[in-house]
């Protein structure tokens, strides 16, 4: 009631300072709002935001890797009409033709695959993005997917939103429900794993990625993991105290930089003692995560034996 | 006195950079292998970027007697962005393609900028010169977006992250190609510290006092960018030393390039070694880019020194 009230008192205002259009214009408002009020949402977002789909979705344009290797999880990938150009898992996502960048997307070639429903990742920076799709009424739904355990929230979200609930929901307690004993089963940590994704400024991964949940189900540890941040700017010196027995690198075989000078204080560089694994698994949380870890414990256990 | 100070200054920064660091201060084997081999040499590389900046600042600001002059002024700092960019885009590997290419790239944009500026004629027009550097760095910083946005390599996002400045590859090597490469380029714009003195007063005034004003144009320019292209090379775009540092000195000694110079190198390696001790300590074990940290030092004191040279 008190909503209406202030609703129209706006209203007033816009129709005596915009004349006839605006006059139109409140009108048409009012009998909106009067009329039929919009159902309330049924689905909050990651961001808190509610998602205005009164369907489940038809056509969904994911604009994350991740997010779109999860549709297709659950059965919904053959409704994703868009994805990024960075989006490669499964096979079959490529073959959905892409919009570009997923991070301040172009909300042309968005819009250009008519989408009932666009997928984000969870990210402050498609704000303006997502306020332009409400005015144009097509839902959109953030993801915050950092970690393992935001898998089966994510899975839950997006199976609600594309009614694959049932299917979602079942693999989502079939991962945690392994996540959960997989965890409880660890045993002590064998090796100690730093993760440099770049040397010059060196920059590694943090507690805030599922690559330290990886490792740690693997069998080992992350250095780094006291830092909350999925990765950051750290020092050749603070790797070198902190000492690691092996750095994982992500891609191929022993990095250019094992052989500057700088690096040479680091125990591991010195050894050359670095395990490389490579793969889309090993770039975003996805179902694939135990592959990935059992890929990771051959790759640690074989560096341990070298 | 003021060199007695700023010398003091200059040695208790370096005493620290070494003293302090994430790994702390012990005698075992690790932490010595620390403090020699990484604390050392990136001490001094602060250092010697940090004279060479404000010395650069120095002369390029008499040269186009511009005050907001600095070393990145001329088109360098977009040159080293687009050679870092592309040698990444084009997948180069090896342990030294982001210096050796930042370094090219610069060159290259010293040389269009250096053309531009010569266009006009025999003579060498710092206005001409200024705007070309200025028009070269957009155009690149335009090419570097274009590769950004085209480019399927995610480390691009890091080239800029490493653009932004920063010591942490500084090692006994780094230190010494930079000094024995920077004491050329240094001593030359030491030796043009009169003919300097007499350029801020105009070309014309300097013409008649006796000055060879275009040999003076054509060997600061060449020196104050090659000095910086070196820098880029080392340690990425480390902003406001070359400028706030020179206008400090000014402040406070005078306008005598002779000692305007060799203060300004003092200070400006005084205040990068603080910097970058404060950048790698402030938050460790995450380590700040030292840009930021010169802005949050340097403002600060350059606001009291204005405001007490103003009184």
């Amino acid at each position: 009631m008190g909503v209406t009230l202030t609703l129209s008192q706006g209203e007033g205002v816009s129709v005596l300072r915009l004349g006839f259009p605006g006059a139109w214009l409140a009108a048409a408002l009012l009998a909106c709002t009067t009329r039929e009020a919009p159902p309330p949402p049924r689905w909050v977002d990651d961001l808190g935001h509610p998602v205005g789909l009164a369907h489940p979705a038809r056509r969904i344009a994911s604009l994350s890797p991740s997010t779109t290797e999860l549709l297709f999880a659950i059965g919904a990938g053959n409704r994703v009409v868009g994805r990024t150009r960075w989006c490669d898992f499964p096979p079959q996502a490529t073959a959905v033709p892409s919009v570009g960048d997923g991070l301040n997307p172009n909300l042309e070639l968005v819009l250009s695959r008519t989408p009932d429903l666009v997928v984000f990742y969870a990210s402050a920076a498609n704000q303006s993005v997502i306020t332009r799709l409400d005015g144009l009424g097509v839902a959109a739904a953030s993801v915050r997917l950092d970690r393992l355990d935001d898998l089966p929230r994510a899975a839950g979200l997006l199976g609600r939103l594309t009614g694959t609930a049932t299917r979602a929901d079942s693999l989502a307690a079939a991962f945690a429900a392994r996540l959960d004993s997989a965890r409880a089963a660890r045993t002590a940590p064998v090796q100690r794993v730093a993760v440099v994704v770049w040397d010059n400024p060196p920059i590694v991964i943090g507690a805030g990625s599922f690559l330290t949940e990886l490792l740690e189900l693997a069998g080992a540890r992350n250095v780094f993991d006291d830092l909350a941040l999925a990765s950051a700017q750290t020092g050749i010196e603070v790797i070198a105290a902190r000492d690691p027995d092996v750095l994982l690198i992500l891609g191929n075989g022993v990095p250019a930089f094992a052989r500057r000078p700088e690096w040479q204080n680091v125990g591991a560089v010195r050894r050359r003692s670095f395990v490389a694994v490579r793969g889309s698994e090993f770039e975003r949380p996805t179902f694939r995560a135990f592959d990935a870890v059992r890929t990771l414990r051959a790759a640690l256990r074989q560096g341990r034996a070298r | 006195m003021k060199w007695l100070a700023l010398v003091t200054a200059a040695v208790l920064a370096l005493v620290t950079a070494v003293v302090v660091g994430p790994a702390g201060f012990s005698a075992d084997a690790t932490t010595l292998g620390i403090i020699r081999d990484l604390r050392m040499p990136r001490a001094l590389l602060a250092f010697l970027v940090g004279g060479s900046l404000a010395v650069t600042g120095s002369a390029l600001q008499a040269l186009v007697r511009n005050p907001l002059a600095d070393p990145y002024l001329l088109g360098l700092s977009g040159g080293a962005g687009l050679g870092a960019v592309g040698a990444i885009a084009l997948h180069l590997d090896g342990p030294w393609v982001l210096p050796a290419s930042a370094f090219v790239g610069a060159l290259a944009a010293i040389a269009v900028v250096y053309r531009l500026g010569v266009v006009t004629g025999a003579v060498l027009d710092t206005r001409v010169l200024l705007l070309a550097g200025v028009v070269v760095g957009a155009f690149a910083a335009a090419m570097m977006g274009a590769i950004m946005a085209v480019s399927p390599a995610a480390e691009l996002r890091n080239a800029f992250v490493w653009l932004l400045g920063g010591f942490g590859s500084a090692s006994w090597q780094s230190v010494s190609v930079f000094a024995a490469y920077a004491a050329i380029p240094v001593v030359l714009i030491y030796v043009a510290a009169r003919s300097l003195d007499l350029l801020t007063l105009g070309e014309e005034p300097a013409t008649y006092l006796g000055a060879d004003v275009e040999r003076t144009k054509r060997l600061v320019y060449g020196a104050a960018s090659l000095l910086t292209a070196a820098a880029v090379a080392v340690s990425g775009t480390i902003g406001f030393v070359g400028l706030v540092v020179p206008h400090a000195i000014r402040l406070l000694w005078g306008h005598l390039h002779r000692t305007l110079l060799p203060a300004a190198f003092l200070l400006g390696g005084t205040l990068l070694v603080l910097a970058d001790a404060l950048a790698r300590t402030l938050f460790a074990p995450v380590e700040l880019p030292v840009g930021v940290v010169t802005a949050f030092l340097g403002v600060p004191v350059f606001v009291l020194l204005v405001r007490r040279w103003a009184r």
